[in-house]
């Protein structure tokens, strides 16, 4: 059979990827060796994940102790850098628990079934030039199609165990993740046509001007409506220690659980990997090209620490609250910047198809105004209108009791 | 097909065909819908195997993500759903009609001329067939190359936009619909 | 919530950012307790104690427990006994303090220590050994003699500085006379009287109002012939 990595494909130029390839295409027949350099790939990007999501969880403690005027967890290792190790080796040696009505296939399936969608997601990012392991050109499409298994995901949490509460935090979590589906979808749509491409790699060529710049409104929609799909402070009601015990991951205890932890803030990490792609520029940088990867690791950086700075400073939302500001005010918002971005693209655009980086800077400036005005007129236009008036009720006599309604 | 195609396509269908089966055979009303979101899964599978990467990534974001959830809302909505299906009278009925479904459509599947999209992207796309599984991004092939979704964007906008405006009133009626039954009285 | 409050309270949260927290290490550091404060031990100078036992006495949940034997010493004060067994059993203690109180000759003082815990409750019972060999770190809770004072005795207006040992009295600890009510300034419970609010007393040639206190009962009587 013939040999399907030629010079021209994609892969080639993927550096891993062909290093990996030419060593074992040295001595194994090149269908292996295609195999095994995807392998590989694909085994650090898991590894990635699972690695970062540890990281995160070490920077989240730290920066959350520091945002709160204290140090975060300092014992384990210089500045506490074993505290994850530490957390894993406890969790592991839990005992694993398993509800007694419930459904065991399902059960079991779901920690899986929530990692799973992480890893994929990474599996279309490109990390330097021409570096990612598949390098679709539907992957804006792909990414969102994937994140939305994780729906399925929690709800199948929720029902097997088999336990009210947790189902009311699964029912609750997956009315949040659907209805913060639609703004996200709606900004990426700004960003897919400016760059006109919904394949990564090419989005990230297309940012001669980091496209939080021109379009900041498509930003904000996207890092709000990620926070949600997250499950997040300040849209955490889903797992609020607080509110229904610990919502559906209550009856996971052990691997499981840290498996579901991994989850949560892999993809924190994964959705700042993704964000950083699309609206900071990716692995583009000053230096040189072979250093991509390096200002790709900053940008999510950037975004992991923004991610962080919303969990310590915004208090938990109600659930009506949140999905008053999903429907009423990041879907409008999302579609003002979409008719906007729509409108100075259809204006701009040479005939050669191709936005310059005047374009894109005069698209930035007018999308800032834009972004002032349509969070000042859609932020009042859902100010939740309280009025405290006092009066008394017709015909109510309660002995002892003095009635205050509340307008 | 090349062995790696061939290899897939079967799995696929394997997994098709038996979670279908799963579908309507299994007891427990959850675990059915999960099996018909496999099936969507492995549906978009063979979209991938036919290069129409758009169609497969756009089947799990719609099936998968929404109505998959649509159905298992259903569920929890329901009481008493752990009972399985009750017996009726209307089974013998149902599956003379199921069957005979089965047999038109066996039919109208075979005897259908099936065209592709009359644009340069398809040639482009036989050829990306030997390179389906790296995945061939829209510059790696020449200039001339136009993403399928293009021809399929212009036939949206152009050859069939009538539907394509029927299907955004229907959506709206659908949403106009909710809206009022969720309503609650008095306010 | 919505727009510019969004950005000030993300501002806020920078700001606490660059501030040093103020976590205390505590294995290696701990927490400053106030000079008055109850701590979880007890400090027993055993040179002036006389085996009154007033202080099991006084205990509301007689948690001390004392045996003596006559000693022979100090004859002519009214003796002085010999302790055998001197029993405070920490797991029980409310640390109330009563017993400082109690002590006529301020032998006993509540200590500034808060780490007491012990694995077995065997452990939780201090015996007269553990109180005679123990670190001293007496608080100076009920005893303000301890702390040093600026200003005069007897008046409301010092300020205490805290710095046990160079106290204007001299005070030690373990020995000398027990000192009174005024001289330690303990604040009349009418202090505030001086002040502009509340109602006027009459007042003796000192400042000090009379009425309602009769004489002072740690002066003794033949101190005050003299």
């Amino acid at each position: 059979m013939s040999c399907q990595l030629a010079s021209d494909s994609i892969l080639y130029a993927n550096g891993i990827y062909r290093v990996v390839y030419e060593i074992v295409g040295v001595v194994l027949p090149c269908w292996v060796a295609y195999a095994i350099a995807g392998l590989v790939f694909a085994f650090i990007l898991v590894n990635a994940v699972l690695l970062g999501a540890a990281a995160i969880t070490w920077g989240e403690r730290r920066l959350l102790g520091r945002f709160q005027n204290r140090v975060g967890p300092n014992r384990w290792g210089p500045f506490g850098l074993f505290q994850p190790i530490a957390d894993l080796v406890k969790l592991l040696t839990k005992e694993d628990l398993r509800p007694d009505g419930s459904d065991r296939v399902v059960f079991s399936l779901v920690p899986v079934l929530m990692v799973a969608p992480l890893i994929l997601m990474t599996a279309v990012l490109p990390f330097a030039k021409n570096t990612a392991l598949a390098s679709l050109n539907v992957g804006v499409l792909y990414i969102l199609a994937v994140s939305s298994i994780t729906s399925v995901a929690i709800f199948m949490a929720g029902w097997s165990s088999n336990n009210r509460y947790a189902m009311f935090g699964a029912a609750r979590a997956v009315a949040v993740l659907i209805s913060y589906e639609i703004p996200v979808v709606l900004s990426l749509l700004g960003v897919v046509m400016v760059a006109a491409s919904m394949s990564l790699g090419t989005i990230v060529e297309a940012q001669a001007l980091p496209f939080f710049l021109v379009q900041p409104l498509a930003f904000f929609v996207f890092m709000a409506g990620m926070s949600a799909e997250l499950n997040r402070s300040p849209f955490d009601v889903a797992e609020a220690e607080s509110e229904i015990i610990a919502g559906y991951h209550t009856e996971y205890s052990g691997v499981r659980f840290a498996l579901i932890q991994a989850a949560e803030f892999g993809g924190v990490g994964v959705v700042a990997a993704i964000t950083a792609t699309l609206f900071l520029g990716g692995w583009s940088g000053p230096w040189s090209e072979y250093l991509g990867w390096l200002w790709f690791l900053i940008k999510t950086g950037i975004i992991v620490f923004l991610f962080i700075w919303f969990r310590a400073t915004y208090p938990r939302l109600r659930i009506d609250q949140i999905m008053a500001f999903s429907w009423k005010f990041l879907l409008p918002l999302a579609m003002v910047n979409l008719i906007a971005v729509t409108l100075e693209v259809f204006l701009l655009r040479g005939d050669d198809g191709v936005l310059t980086v005047t374009d894109l800077a005069i698209m930035g400036v007018v999308n800032l105004a834009v972004t002032v005005i349509a969070i000042a007129v859609f932020g009042n236009l859902i100010k939740e209108r309280v009025s405290f008036r006092t009066r008394q009720p017709q015909n109510v006599v309660v002995p002892g009791v003095s009635t205050i309604e509340v307008i | 097909m090349p062995l790696v195609q061939d290899l897939v396509f079967w799995i696929l269908s394997v997994v098709a065909i038996g979670a279908a089966l799963g579908v309507v055979l299994v007891k427990d009303l959850f675990r059915s819908a999960l099996l018909l979101a496999v099936v969507f899964i492995s549906v978009a599978g063979f979209f991938v195997l036919l290069s129409a990467e758009f169609l497969a990534v756009v089947q799990v974001l719609i099936y998968v993500g929404a109505i998959s959830v649509l159905f298992i809302f259903g569920i929890m909505l329901t009481r008493n759903v752990r009972e399985g299906n009750l017996p009726n009278r209307l089974q013998i009925p149902a599956v003379l009609c199921a069957s005979l479904l089965l047999v038109g459509m066996i039919a109208a599947a075979i005897n259908t001329d099936w065209r592709p999209i009359p644009n340069a992207a398809s040639q482009l796309v036989d050829s990306a067939q030997t390179q389906s599984v790296a995945g061939a991004p829209a510059g790696a092939l020449g200039s001339g190359y136009e993403a399928p979704e293009t021809g399929l964007a212009e036939l949206l906008i152009g050859d069939f936009v009538l539907p394509f405006e029927a299907v955004s009133l229907l959506l709206l009626a659908a949403l106009i619909g909710g809206l009022a039954l969720a309503r609650s009285r008095g306010s | 919530m919505y727009g510019l409050a969004m950005i000030k309270g993300l501002m806020v949260t920078l700001k606490n950012l660059t501030r040093k927290p103020f976590t205390i290490q505590y294995p290696e550091e701990r927490a400053k307790q106030h000079p008055r404060f109850r701590g979880e031990e007890f400090v027993w100078y055993e040179e002036r104690c006389t085996g009154c036992a007033s202080c099991a006495k006084y205990c509301p949940l007689g948690i001390i427990k004392i045996e003596t034997s006559p000693s022979g010493t100090m004859i002519p004060e009214g003796g002085k006994y010999r302790l055998e067994v001197f029993d405070i059993e920490l797991q029980r203690c409310m640390f109330c303090g009563l017993c400082v109180e109690a002590c006529p000759y301020d032998a006993l003082f509540m200590g500034s220590g808060f780490e007491q815990g012990q694995y077995s409750r065997k452990n939780m019972v201090i015996t007269i050994d553990q109180l005679r060999n123990a670190e001293k770190h007496p608080s100076t809770w009920y005893r303000p003699q301890l702390e040093g004072y600026e200003g005069e005795a007897d008046s409301f207006r010092r300020r205490p500085t805290i710095s046990q040992g160079d106290s204007r009295f001299s005070y030690d600890p373990r020995g000398g006379p027990p000192l009174g009510w005024r001289e330690v300034g303990r604040e009349s419970w009418r202090w505030h009287q001086h002040e502009k609010a509340g109602m006027r007393f009459e007042q003796d040639n000192e400042g000090t109002d009379t009425r309602g206190e009769g004489p002072d009962p740690s002066v003794r009587k033949d101190d005050e012939a003299a």
